[in-house]
């Protein structure tokens, strides 16, 4: 596979803030690459120097062969940006919205009017053409918000945040659409701290914390190294704990005491139920793993802010 | 500087948006202008009598025509662009396109200037129903070039501002501090001659006063050597202006 984007010891400060720290990562042509960490990881810093519109501090990064800096106009008439923030143009209508965006990628009149409507169609927003911006639901907007996005037909597509804030009706057709994209062949690059969006959409993805990659890799696969297959959850008092691990101890689970539960982390979780059944603790989960587990044991489970 | 032809894309981004409102800007910035003809034109016009041969409203149509540029595209630049670069985050995805900063920042400059340009034919409009015309056919069309060359200062002097303020409030400062000041210092109502040494000095550091200069020789088609000099200091200004107020927007959009 050949890399559409490449970066080597990427850096982007803010005064004395490191917001991305030496970070590297190849992204392949037509792949869904994510980038997820909890708030303030670097993860927006690092897409928007892919999309030209943040000057690199140090290190190198390369977009379709050519280098990444603002002032790069062939990459950005190349790219599709879904902001985290809804910047749509209040003053002006849906159409109105797109026409103007239309023209400033240099689409032609003709050209422009009939992708208006075949992506006014795709992001199901045909009835609210006349509407102002301000009688759309968020949901609407973020949907408009990839209809302009898409209007330059972009070979990268960077969803930032795509779903923040919608209700899960507005979120699934969202997934549907980047997912519809990615068939066509457009490379997908995506941020998010939704650990089900992830596992959702990508093939690859890194994990960031304070603007650093810990873990990279395929999201199924990750989770196996880092946690196995199963989770089980006791939520059972501190003082149990000695009693409790002792029983379980043959089992050779990894676990981890966090305020109320107690996490186990098994190769068999078939032998852990058994064991949990004949100690007669009610209040147990048993549960796939999933990235969620990956992300918490990496990030820690503090709150970040 | 990243300058391309897509500044008249952005232009055409704020027509599409002005039709909206056109109306209600007209009148706008209609209404101070045209109470400063009315108090000062007529009201006051009347004990003043001839000046220089001539009513006074000929002295005063002439500088109230740049003031409503100097106000219109001053606003524009400030409150407008302010709310499209804070509240709506419009820059933003601007400069995500092949549209650069800079394009955007000149963009908006220029629909500062044609606003002002059409405020400023507006007063003019209404002027000639008062009767208070300029001298030829010539002088309207040398009038209009200079409201778009004052508009584009204007403007660009309102950027620079934009580009410090943190909010709102902000703006009051440059409106209270400067351009209030320039209005009663420069000319608009009186002449300066009776201006104390350092007043007129003063004066001559006002970019309103060389607009407003030129702008009374174009009405009345009375040119002298001293325009010359007028007219360096606004061309002076307005590239510095222009420059620096698209060097420091750029410089607060992209972080």
């Amino acid at each position: 596979m050949k890399a559409i984007i490449t970066a080597r010891k990427l850096c982007k400060k803010y005064g004395k803030f490191k917001a991305v720290d030496r970070i590297s990562f190849e992204i392949f042509e037509g792949e869904c690459f994510g980038f997820l960490g909890p708030n303030g990881a670097g993860k927006t810093s690092t897409v928007r120097m892919i999309h030209c519109v943040s000057p690199l501090t140090s290190g190198t990064l390369t977009v379709q062969d050519m280098a990444a800096n603002i002032d790069n106009r062939t990459i950005k008439q190349n790219t599709g940006v879904i902001p985290q923030e809804i910047t749509l143009d209040n003053d002006l209508t849906v159409r109105e919205n797109l026409q103007v965006f239309a023209h400033f990628f240099d689409i032609p009149r003709a050209e422009a009017q009939k992708r208006i409507g075949e992506l006014l169609k795709f992001v199901e927003l045909e009835k609210k053409r006349d509407s102002k911006i301000d009688q759309l639901s968020t949901g609407m907007k973020r949907r408009l918000l990839i209809a302009r996005a898409l209007l330059n037909q972009p070979k990268i597509i960077i969803a930032d945040e795509p779903t923040t804030g919608l209700d899960p009706q507005a979120r699934h057709l969202i997934w549907q659409r980047l997912r519809q994209l990615k068939s066509q062949g457009v490379t997908l690059i995506l941020t998010t701290q939704y650990m089900e969006e992830a596992q959702q959409l990508c093939d690859r993805i890194v994990i960031m914390h304070q603007g650093r990659i810990l873990k990279a890799g395929i999201p199924t696969k990750l989770i196996e190294d880092e946690i196995g297959r199963e989770v089980t959850e006791i939520r059972v008092s501190i003082d149990q704990d000695e009693k409790l691990l002792a029983a379980l101890a043959p089992l050779a689970c990894g676990h981890e005491r966090v305020g109320d539960t107690l996490y186990f982390y098994c190769r068999d979780g078939h032998a852990l139920m058994k064991k949990v059944v004949e100690l007669d603790l009610p209040n147990t989960v048993h549960r796939p793993a999933s990235l969620e587990d990956v992300f918490l044991k990496l990030t820690g489970r503090g709150l970040i802010e | 500087m990243n300058f391309s032809y897509r500044i008249v894309y952005v232009f055409w981004r704020n027509m599409v948006s002005y039709k909206r409102f056109v109306l209600t800007t007209f009148l706008a910035s209609l209404i101070q202008p045209l109470f400063y003809l009315i108090t000062f034109g007529i009201g006051m016009g009347a004990y003043i009598g001839y000046f220089g041969g001539k009513p006074y409203l000929y002295f005063l149509v002439p500088g109230v025509l740049i003031t409503s540029v100097m106000m219109t595209a001053s606003f524009e630049c400030m409150y407008g662009t302010f709310v499209k670069m804070v509240h709506e985050r419009l820059y933003d995805s601007l400069i995500a396109t092949p549209v650069s900063a800079e394009d955007a920042v000149a963009g908006d400059i220029a629909f500062a200037a044609f606003r002002g340009l059409v405020s400023g034919s507006l007063m003019m409009i209404v002027a000639i129903f008062m009767g208070i015309l300029p001298v030829s056919l010539l002088s309207v069309l040398l009038l209009l070039l200079l409201l778009i060359i004052v508009g584009i200062l204007f403007a660009s002097l309102a950027m620079i501002v934009t580009s410090f303020a943190p909010n709102f409030d902000f703006f009051n400062y440059y409106s209270e501090l400067v351009i209030t000041p320039m209005l009663f210092f420069s000319g608009v109502f009186f002449p300066l001659d009776k201006f104390p040494p350092w007043m007129k000095t003063l004066s001559l550091f006002m970019p309103l006063t060389h607009a407003v200069a030129i702008s009374r020789a174009i009405f009345l088609g009375v040119y002298t050597r001293g325009l010359i000099f007028n007219f360096l200091v606004i061309f002076i200004l307005e590239v510095a202006a222009f420059l620096i107020g698209v060097r420091l927007m750029k410089k607060r959009l992209i972080k």
